[in-house]
């Protein structure tokens, strides 16, 4: 910079410029530069234009676990995958201590674990970037209930929405917790959600609604529950097709609609068979709409393996039609001979296809129904004991992350902020402990007890 | 495609002769066009841009001359051959930047706000911010010759609320 001084000065607009192109994480460490800039980086201006620059370059957020022991990485997401052959992770954070039965939930670029051991049994929000996390207050629900995050994006909220009795006819059947609020509790849902049997998928919230999978009580087929985030509304929708692919799925006799019991007794030896996390459906936002898709692979009479896609699109919220694709996947060696599954769908409408587990070389594929191409980029760089075959961690993708400061600032994860300072079952300095810069590849202390509670469910749940 | 040929003085003197339509990525450049206030064996002065940064700038307009015609192109050219397009373009951006040094960038993005190039501008700051992504407060102060207005407390106190990022 030795010319500097003759040079004129870069003007502010341009700094912004080239700061609002930043990670998060320069942001919060650039907060010391100086007065000025401090308050900036607060403004609503930045934070807006910040995330109108990040939504352009969206991230694939990876959580890999590993006996109860979660770490997140990022890669950038290429928009147009047939650029980039190979991106590499950045490792943001690990969390320890997760002893839920369900997957983490994502929504709007945060975490929601619901049963931690550093909580003790209790749901935790973190930002997987930071390591941030709050500890939401002990929730009486049943055991196999589950945990959702919602994102209210008029409001810029996030909401969690749990389970509690949701089958019961005397008690509630969800509690809500809004995070921001200065004491994090649940209360209970003033418009009650019908009742239904049990959820059967994680959550997705697209455009401020959470909908997830559930078997309906006694006698009726499958429903979409969704829940506005904002008006706190609950809806059943139509997901007949579910129940016929869930019965399918498990190569019985076709579901005959008429003898409800039969399907009914399907239902429960599904469950019986296999944890309904292990449904291989996931819900997605196909191009702002709700989709699932579900995936299979089918031997065929040569040996080959290839992977098909069953997507169905809620064309008519009204209407609740659905509408159905089929995609067999073009040949491809990689995806024939390892495990993938399904991570979701882009904003542009690529499906993203994610290896199951930490191997080398790993890849994710995207592919674009509309064009029927795919894709394979090399994602490098979750280190070398991740990538050991007998450490093998599981992988959960999540499309489109998309940073956005305000998920950063303190005033959502405040509470969290002090409870983990207090809370913690850590005594080191750090009060976040769950962060640390160490390289994967020296995670030397696997001290944590809780991740062998957790080894038995898991082994089943991997098998496949 | 029209190839009129315009000239453009560097502050330093220096003549460069460029098509129209490279030019006319910048948007000063186009006003000066569409108001017919260039005149033909005249050249535009920029007094801004020196002889070395305007060379880059002239580079990166020739190039992308092409891809800004594909309003037209692009019914007709197939989308293989559009990505193929945009790979080369991209590559080409990526290596155009490689080399150049912190400082070199800075006068560039200088040049391209004068010049009104957004695309350019774009370009320059991503690469920045790439490049300095990592840097400590201490080194961003000197490179954007920020003055630390912090008393030593405060610092703290904020590096406290964002001690993750220091990690």
């Amino acid at each position: 910079m030795k010319r500097r001084s003759i040079m004129e000065p870069i003007p502010t607009d341009l700094i912004t410029e080239v700061f609002s192109r930043l990670p998060a994480k320069s942001i919060a460490r650039f907060r010391t530069l100086s007065k000025q800039w401090a308050s900036k980086f607060s403004s609503t201006d930045f934070t807006d234009l910040f995330l109108r620059r990040s939504s352009n370059r969206p991230r694939l957020l990876f959580g890999v676990k590993k006996c109860g022991e979660w770490l997140f990485f990022s890669s950038p997401q290429p928009q147009n995958p047939s650029l980039s052959s190979v991106v590499a992770v950045d490792y943001h954070i690990k969390i320890s201590g997760d002893v839920s039965k369900y997957i983490c939930g994502y929504a709007s670029g945060l975490i929601y674990f619901p049963d931690m051991c550093i909580a003790h049994g209790a749901p935790v929000i973190c930002n997987p970037i930071s390591g941030m996390y709050g500890i939401l207050p002990e929730l009486d629900r049943y055991r196999k209930a589950r945990g959702f995050l919602g994102f209210d994006p008029i409001e810029k909220q996030f909401k969690a929405l749990s389970e509690v009795y949701a089958f019961c006819d005397q008690r509630d059947h969800h509690q809500i917790l809004t995070l921001g609020t200065e004491e994090l509790s649940w209360r209970s849902s003033t418009i009650q959600c019908p009742k239904y049997d049990s959820s059967l998928s994680e959550g997705i919230c697209i455009n401020g609604v959470l909908y997830y999978l559930a078997d309906s009580v006694r006698d009726l087929p499958c429903v979409i529950v969704s829940f506005d985030v904002r008006s706190e509304e609950f809806k059943f929708i139509d997901a007949q097709c579910f129940s016929e692919q869930l019965a399918e799925t498990h190569e019985r006799p076709p579901l005959n609609l008429e003898g409800q019991d039969v399907m009914e007794m399907l239902l429960a030896t599904m469950r019986m068979d296999r944890p309904t996390n292990t449904i291989k459906l996931i819900l997605v936002n196909y191009k702002g709409k709700l989709g699932a898709i579900y995936w299979k692979y089918a031997n065929n009479a040569d040996g080959r393996r290839t992977l098909e896609l069953r997507m169905w699109v809620l064309e008519d919220v009204e209407k609740q039609e659905w509408l159905k694709n089929v995609y067999t996947l073009p040949e491809n060696e990689v995806l024939e001979s390892c495990d993938f599954s399904v991570a979701g769908v882009t904003a542009s409408g690529d499906i993203v296809l994610s290896m199951k587990h930490v191997c080398k070389p790993f890849y994710v594929f995207y592919f674009n129904p509309e064009r029927n191409t795919l894709q394979s980029v090399e994602i490098q760089g979750f280190g070398a004991n991740l990538e050991a075959p007998e450490n093998r961690g599981t992988v959960y993708a999540f499309v489109d992350h998309v940073e956005d400061l305000s998920v950063f600032d303190a005033k959502q994860l405040k509470s969290s902020i002090s409870h983990a300072t207090h809370g913690c079952c850590n005594k080191e300095e750090q009060p976040t402990f769950h962060y640390e810069k160490a390289k994967t590849t020296e995670r030397q202390d696997m001290k944590e007890t809780v991740g062998k509670m957790k080894t038995e469910e898991e082994g089943d749940n991997e098998k496949e | 495609m029209s190839s009129n040929m315009i000239m453009l003085k560097s502050s330093d003197g220096a003549s460069f002769e460029i098509e129209e339509a490279a030019a006319r990525k910048s948007k000063i450049i186009a006003n000066m066009i569409e108001v017919e206030c260039v005149d033909e064996d005249k050249a535009i002065p920029l007094q801004n841009v020196t002889g070395n940064i305007l060379a880059l700038v002239i580079e990166y307009c020739n190039k992308h001359i092409v891809d800004d015609d594909d309003d037209v192109a692009t019914e007709e050219a197939s989308e293989e051959e559009e990505e193929a397009k945009k790979k080369k373009v991209d590559d080409w951006e990526a290596e155009f930047m490689n080399s150049m040094s912190l400082e070199t960038m800075f006068e560039l993005l200088l040049a391209a706000n004068y010049l009104n190039i957004k695309s350019l501008i774009d370009l320059v700051c991503q690469t920045i911010a790439n490049n300095i992504k990592d840097k400590t407060p201490e080194e961003v102060r000197k490179i954007f010759s920020i003055e630390n207005d912090f008393t030593p407390e405060e610092e703290e106190e904020i590096r406290k609320e964002n001690a993750w990022a220091f990690g």
